[in-house]
């Protein structure tokens, strides 16, 4: 089995198809080995979040190339990028990202629905990975029935769902006290000893400090 | 979870907005099935208004036009242009049974009814007509009113009762039993009676006739026509010329109807364009999941669906009731063309599955275009979207 499991190559990524084109990415190569916990930094505006939406294939990029799990993603199709983002990549957002009219049991459940787990299975499974941040007694909550800490941990088990091998997380505790956020990373930190591989947009230095490899993104280029 | 489940969720979020949009595909399928409804009822009992007309055929007027063709059929009163020596020229036909009918109005309790004239025995043995209370008459001159189960059960009167005709005094001397006719709604008097208080002596409205021998019938009507200045229309002739007019009746309700439900689709694409638009988040957050185009469309037009088959449901049950109220507003509605038809509202079990079916079709249509905006939606526009 190949050790890197998320691969670019010359990535580059420019928004806007008139005269004012935005260049995000400015080719940007990186691999990240499998079952790591990396950290990409650097300063708002400079492309973070735009590597880790083509990591996660949430975007196409310009030019370039991504590979998850030795497969190049900018070559595929919609639906099969879909398939990979349903069953290798678990996402945890910055504002959580729940579904509002969906309890936090079956905000997972919907996530194994596009990974294809039988509703049988589905409701057992959500459930342990609710015990799994803490929430088995907020199953049947709505996100707005949650505080802010409480939903970012609904969302990493929602992230968990498919049992991806990749998890990405685009400033997962950038909208929490710091409370909340100790408890968000100590879960973090366990899911990482399971043997996945994390991947975090981050401005704080707590994490980085935890990660073992750290990208800094400046001007749409890695600094080395 | 399932795809329905989620949909269901979805579409109650906004309760309000479900409900005001099932309201409009509702109207939409309710006006298009009363008017449809109340439109094949109006064929459906002019057709056995006709047919129980009973005889072969009817001598009018040369000159009568399609309206008092239609009057003839639903029992409205109609002109009294024939005169009587033309009954006894033709009743002298051998071979043919004539009897002449001077068709009035008076009103009852202030509701206006019609008052035919005819032959007491002649008529009796003609239509076959049994009683279902009282007596029939026993003289051609006697002072005295028959009436049908419709008159008696619209007015609640009964056996002994007295009618005001034209200001004289008329007792109820007897009911029919039922004939599924306007016969059951008509008051039945005697023809020399009804010529005198109506002031119409010497002149009867029209005839109805039957032949002994069918294969004939066009040599009757050549000898009827020598005998008098009169048209012959047999019963399919004249319920032809009136379901002509009831079709063209029927075309204009049912564009009325189109038009509802066009404005129903509409408001399908709207409110569904604007789920879009709202949900955009929403989209980007299930492709992240790991949705794929196809599933965040099939979402889409499951929710139009739903809104169609709810609405298709809702809208027959609705439609149906509101033409069982309207119906009989219409039939007793005076100034209206088809007054006199007892039009009930019948459920057609072919409607109900075909609108039903027909809204489903029409709310999945409306929710393609919305259903592919969704879809074609990339994950990071949608989930950027503030």
């Amino acid at each position: 089995m190949n050790n890197i499991i998320i691969k670019t190559e010359n990535l580059e990524k420019i928004y806007g198809k008139s005269q004012v084109k935005t260049h995000a990415l400015k080719g940007v190569s990186m691999e990240i080995p499998r079952g790591s916990f990396s950290c990409i930094i650097g300063p708002s505006g400079h492309g973070k979040s735009t590597l880790l939406h083509l990591i996660g294939g949430l975007d196409k990029p310009t030019k370039g190339d991504v590979f998850i799990d030795g497969v190049n993603i900018a070559e595929l199709s919609k639906a099969e990028i879909a398939e990979i983002r349903a069953k290798k990549i678990g996402f945890v957002f910055q504002f959580f990202n729940l579904l509002g009219n969906l309890t936090a049991l079956e905000n997972i459940q919907a996530a194994m629905m596009f990974g294809k787990v039988a509703p049988k299975e589905q409701k057992e499974r959500a459930l342990e990975l609710l015990a799994l941040v803490g929430l088995a007694d907020k199953a049947n909550a709505k996100p707005g029935e949650l505080s802010g800490g409480q939903q970012q941990r609904v969302s990493i088990a929602r992230a968990l769902a498919n049992d991806p091998d990749i998890l990405l997380m685009d400033e997962p505790t950038g909208n929490l006290d710091s409370e909340s956020e100790q408890e968000v990373l100590k879960h973090i930190a366990e899911i990482h000893k399971t043997g996945k591989t994390i991947a975090i947009v981050t401005h704080s230095n707590e994490i980085a400090q935890q990660a073992e490899m750290v990208f800094e993104v400046r001007d749409g280029t890695l600094k080395v | 979870m399932s795809i329905l489940k989620l949909v269901a969720r979805n579409l109650l979020r906004r309760k309000g907005r479900f409900v005001f949009t099932l309201l409009g595909i509702t109207i939409g399928m309710a006006s298009f099935v009363a008017l449809l409804s109340i439109g094949g009822n109006m064929q459906n009992e002019v057709t056995r208004q006709a047919y129980a007309l009973g005889g072969n055929f009817v001598i009018v007027p040369d000159d009568l036009c399609v309206y008092n063709q239609i009057g003839i059929i639903t029992g409205e009163a109609i002109s009294e242009s024939l005169d009587f020596g033309a009954f006894e020229r033709i009743a002298a036909i051998e071979g043919l049974t004539v009897i002449p009918h001077l068709t009035q109005r008076t009103a009852i309790q202030n509701a206006t009814v019609t008052v035919t004239g005819m032959l007491p025995a002649e008529t009796k043995a003609f239509r076959g007509w049994e009683m279902y209370a009282g007596e029939y008459f026993a003289s051609q001159d006697q002072q005295a009113v028959v009436i049908g189960q419709g008159t008696r059960n619209r007015f609640d009167l009964e056996v002994g009762d007295e009618l005001t005709i034209r200001g004289e005094a008329f007792p109820i001397i007897g009911i029919l039993a039922a004939t599924n006719s306007n016969d059951d709604v008509t008051l039945h008097i005697p023809l020399a009676i009804a010529q005198r208080v109506f002031e119409r002596e010497g002149r009867i409205s029209f005839m109805s006739a039957i032949v002994d021998n069918m294969e004939r019938v066009d040599e009757y009507a050549t000898a009827i026509m020598n005998v008098a200045n009169v048209n012959v229309a047999t019963n399919e002739q004249l319920l032809n010329s009136v379901l002509m007019i009831l079709g063209s009746v029927n075309v204009t309700l049912q564009a009325v109807a189109g038009v509802a439900l066009i404005a129903a689709a509409f408001g399908i694409i709207n409110t569904m364009m604007t789920a879009v638009f709202e949900r955009r988040r929403e989209i980007g957050i299930l492709q992240a999941i790991g949705a794929k185009g196809r599933a965040i469309f099939k979402i889409f037009v499951l929710e139009s669906g739903i809104y169609g088959l709810l609405g298709g449901i809702i809208g027959v049950g609705a439609g149906f009731l509101v033409s069982m109220f309207v119906a009989p507003i219409v039939a007793q509605n005076n100034e209206a063309m088809l007054m006199g038809v007892t039009m009930g509202s019948s459920i057609d079990v072919q409607l109900v599955i075909t609108t039903i079916l027909f809204s489903v079709v029409i709310s999945i249509v409306a929710g393609l275009y919305p259903a592919w905006k969704a879809a074609k939606l990339t994950p990071v526009e949608a989930i950027s979207y503030e």
